[in-house]
């Protein structure tokens, strides 16, 4: 049974209010709506397709929500699903953008804001420890990191220091298993007597 | 010609950027320093009240710096431009979606990625660090011993105790950002009404 895209929209629209604190939380809320009222999708699924939203660049929360929504209806349904759950968000924007550059001015939002700006620097670390935990696993990753922080910090580009991690991995990969094979081969050598003995 | 450089600018961010909402705010410090379109505090702030709504903090970024830069039509573009090369890519991979997981070359482009994520997350949080906790850097060995009796020249004391406690509170907290948000906020109040409170 396939959704109606405008029961998608208002599905997707409420999820999008909700979301509140980051864009992991999309999980429980894609649970809560689309397994256990709707019945749409599996936790399985949601899990997976959130996995596939981090492999891919862009806004994980965004990517999960395409990734359903076109699974659901195709593209009208990746389209429906990515613009409820922006909706409300995009909305409360425009209204707090507007209001911002008026209360910007005054004197005791700036000491608000410089207090809120160290508040930052701790999340910023926070998540980069959090990836840090998921992704620095061998002495190559741990390489790359300060490599990357490096250039970055000489003012490179980001979409450039992208393409070149990009490029390393695979060279390193390729290189690995080029290096793996080779052992393999000469495992197998010393290995083949013996098995042929036995 | 803001609108379409506008729209190139986001569409990059859309390709190129992996690891979630923190992770696009490289790309717009790289922005806000090669266009000026708005500048690394507005970013800030734009981030902070980003947090504190509904929504992806990512997205909601966009929306604003799209705002910020042209207007309600600025920030429907910037909004679209960092959706299109995601939705792109998700209906290509959902083609082709076993094949997809096993490929050695996202495998190991992936591998690199995060750590490069993390790094480039690392390094807006060090710029930050200076420009907001530490106020200069001794210029040379002459000046290597004026940070012990003129340590103010060089670190915002008030900054780098608010920093430190956070710091504290995150080794024993969940990581929740409202909270931090929040006690950065009332901090913020406190040292604007001292003269009142009496305080420091």
């Amino acid at each position: 049974m396939k959704p109606k895209l405008f029961e998608m929209f208002m599905s997707f629209l409420k999820i999008g209010t909700l979301l509140l604190g980051g864009g992991y939380v999309i999980v429980p809320l894609l649970n809560s709506e689309l397994v256990d009222k709707k019945g749409w999708a599996t936790k399985e699924d949601i899990i997976d397709f959130y996995a596939l939203g981090q492999c891919v660049p862009g806004i994980i929360a965004a990517n999960t929500t395409l990734f359903i929504g076109y699974k659901l209806r195709g593209k009208s349904g990746a389209l429906a699903a990515f613009f409820g759950l922006i909706l409300p968000p995009f909305l409360a924007i425009i209204l707090l953008a507007s209001f911002l550059v008026k209360i910007s001015e005054n004197i005791i939002m700036n000491d608000v804001f410089w207090g809120v700006n160290i508040a930052i620097i701790i999340l910023l670390f926070l998540t980069v420890k959090e990836v840090w935990n998921k992704s620095i696993v061998d002495k190559f990753t741990f390489f790359v990191f300060f490599l990357i922080l490096f250039l970055m910090l000489l003012g490179l580009s980001p979409s450039i220091v992208i393409v070149l991690s990009i490029i390393l991995g695979i060279l390193y990969k390729k290189i690995e298993s080029l290096y793996l094979s080779k052992k393999a081969v000469f495992k197998k050598e010393n290995v083949s007597p013996k098995e042929g003995a036995r | 010609m803001t609108y379409l450089l506008l729209f190139v600018e986001f569409f990059k961010i859309g390709l190129f950027s992996f690891g979630g909402g923190y992770a696009t705010l490289p790309f717009l410090y790289h922005m806000s320093e090669t266009y000026h379109w708005f500048s690394a505090d507005e970013l800030l702030r734009m981030l902070a009240v980003s947090s504190i709504t509904p929504g992806p903090v990512g997205m909601n970024v966009a929306t604003f710096a799209g705002f910020k830069t042209g207007g309600i039509l600025g920030s429907i573009i910037a909004t679209m431009a960092i959706m299109v090369p995601s939705f792109m890519i998700v209906i290509f991979i959902s083609k082709m979606l076993k094949k997809f997981r096993d490929n050695f070359y996202i495998k190991s482009a992936l591998y690199a990625l995060r750590p490069a994520t993390a790094a480039m997350i690392a390094a807006v949080g060090v710029r930050l660090f200076k420009g907001s906790i530490i106020l200069a850097l001794p210029k040379g060995f002459s000046e290597f011993f004026d940070i012990f009796y003129k340590i103010g020249e060089f670190v915002d004391i008030k900054a780098f105790v608010l920093f430190l406690f956070l710091f504290i509170l995150s080794l024993k907290l969940k990581r929740d950002p409202l909270i931090y948000l929040l006690i950065g906020a009332i901090f913020g109040v406190l040292l604007h009404f001292r003269h009142i409170l009496n305080l420091l």
